[in-house]
């Protein structure tokens, strides 16, 4: 293969993402009922991979692309723990090239 | 802006919400349009491609202003095992069927339409709530204002929290969406028309099955711009979270094909996107109406995924047509109870374009067999393989060559089954 081959990973695509941090936290999430959630499903259905596990569940909402779907998987597959809303008005993710 | 005297608050600037504003403050109507984003467009992604037709009906001769990156003349799908692929690709003789095109930019240039037409618009305004009186929506509330109005049409998107604040839907299930991703890669529009094979300003759609979504529920799609490429891979929700695969890593499955390496070799990654896809349809919402509101766009369902055509946009615009069209007449009534607004169900199932989301009912179901993503695909390659390849072992017919490729992977009985529920589904 040709030597111009990108490699892309995953902290190299969320770099190209403009977000404004919102002040407000706009994704909580009950964290003890995670120690008992058997399938964890925030933590591969995440695009930006907001969710990791050390231990305990840590997120850190600053990637967030507002997709949503870890509410769903949250409360269908996993311990119903994530409560999420968008961010405020005009802070969050923002796209250019959507 | 004094945010008193409006009749109607249209919630989300994307396609379904500036076709409904634009076409209500065409009619005279005063109309709120309202927009969480820093700009219309600005939270929006999507594959990347819009059927033009939605848009003639829309703005008429006027839709040929629109932001167009390339109109999309050839279309392709490619089935691939990891090692090997088998393309078929299709030239249209229809040269502004449809384009591809940037949400930040076709977004915001259709908000503005609508702005010129009279509607008023608002940016960085999340709606928080509804203002319900009497069992009926009698305006929003966004942040600390309270906007009342007669109507409103909730064009909120996949999430649609005004839906179920509503009470018209409850949470989906994760079968019924998936996870859209796109990279962006920056390449010159001579590279572009040189590795497609296309003129100047057309433009290429394809779709790869197989491999790259590694056997789960999903696909990868290409999408030509002027000089840049969107390459994304869609995966089922429920598959990539429950069999634990993270669904960014479907990214560099398809990217580091050698089918695809080839087509974005020496491009650079711009931008990586990301958005949920409702894949339920119109049964999303128990109704897309209330007392006092109606859901257009994604926030309705309203969009087709049928395996070989992907729309959202255009759906979006014709049932945010459809949804103004419901106001106005009940407007003239002066009556907006849901009774009054059942008008708007009507002409979604009567409308000849969304029409098709009924007809392509059953493919969603259908969609969800797996075979389609772990099997055939395989089938395919290994076929043309069989067929290609010469090693002077001497070869079998072609019949024989199939019926040998099947055995172990998939039962006659499946297999026909899957044949004739296709034929019926699609």
């Amino acid at each position: 293969m040709s030597e111009k081959q990108e490699e892309m990973s995953l902290d190299k695509r969320l770099a190209l993402v403009s977000f404004n941090k919102d002040p407000e936290p706009f994704i909580e999430v009950d964290t003890k009922l995670c120690q008992k959630c058997e399938k964890k499903p925030c933590l591969y259905i995440c695009p930006a991979q907001v969710y990791s596990w050390q231990d305990q569940l840590n997120y850190n909402t600053e990637g967030c692309m507002e997709t949503g779907a870890c509410l769903i998987v949250c409360h269908k597959i996993g311990a119903k723990a994530i409560s999420w809303k968008y961010p405020s008005g005009g802070k969050g993710v923002s796209f250019k090239l959507g | 802006m004094s945010l008193e005297g409006f009749e109607v608050a249209v919630v989300g600037a994307g396609p379904a919400g500036s076709a409904a504003a634009l076409t209500l403050a065409r009619e005279g109507v005063q109309v709120l349009l309202v927009e969480r984003g820093t700009f219309p467009g600005s939270k929006n992604v999507f594959g990347g491609r819009i059927y033009s037709y939605a848009l003639k009906r829309l703005l008429g001769d006027r839709w040929k202003d629109a932001p167009v990156e390339r109109f999309v003349r050839k279309e392709g799908i490619t089935f691939m095992t990891a090692d090997s692929s088998f393309s078929i690709e299709y030239e249209s003789k229809d040269p502004t069927g449809s384009f591809t095109s940037i949400r930040a930019k076709f977004d915001k240039w259709l908000a503005e339409q609508a702005e010129k037409a009279g509607a008023s618009l608002i940016t960085d305004s999340r709606v928080d709530d509804l203002v319900i009186e009497g069992g009926r929506v009698k305006g929003i509330i966004a942040g600390q204002d309270k906007i009342p109005t007669d109507a409103v049409i909730a064009c909120d998107g996949t999430t649609t929290s005004l839906a179920r604040r509503a009470g018209l839907a409850t949470m989906l299930e994760p079968e019924e969406v998936s996870m859209g991703m796109k990279d962006v890669v920056e390449l010159s529009a001579e590279r572009i028309e040189e590795r497609f094979g296309l003129e100047p300003g057309e433009g290429a759609a394809h779709v790869f099955v197989g491999d790259c979504s590694g056997g789960l529920r999903g696909g990868g799609f290409l999408y030509t711009n002027k000089d840049s490429l969107a390459l994304g891979m869609v995966v089922g929700a429920d598959d990539t979270s429950t069999k634990a695969v993270p669904s960014h890593t479907f990214m560099d499955r398809l990217r580091n094909h050698r089918r695809v390496q080839r087509l974005i070799r020496d491009g650079k990654t711009i931008e990586y996107d990301a958005h949920m896809i409702p894949e339920a349809g119109p049964k999303m919402l128990t109704r897309p109406y209330t007392g006092g509101m109606l859901v257009a766009g994604d926030a309705a369902g309203h969009l087709l995924n049928n395996g070989y055509t992907f729309r959202g946009v255009d759906m979006a615009i014709v049932s945010g047509i459809a949804a103004a069209h419901t106001i106005l007449e009940a407007r003239k009534r002066k009556d907006y109870s849901a009774q009054s607004l059942q008008t708007y169900e009507r002409k979604l199932r009567e409308e000849p374009a969304l029409k098709d989301m009924y007809t392509f009912s059953k493919v969603p179901r259908y969609l969800r067999n797996n075979r389609l993503y772990n099997v055939y695909p395989d089938l395919v390659c290994n076929a043309a393989e069989a067929v290609y390849h010469v090693d002077g072992n001497g070869k079998r017919k072609i019949y024989k060559e199939l019926r040998a490729q099947t055995k172990g992977k998939v039962s006659t009985m499946s297999l026909i089954r899957d044949l004739l529920a296709g034929a019926r589904t699609f």
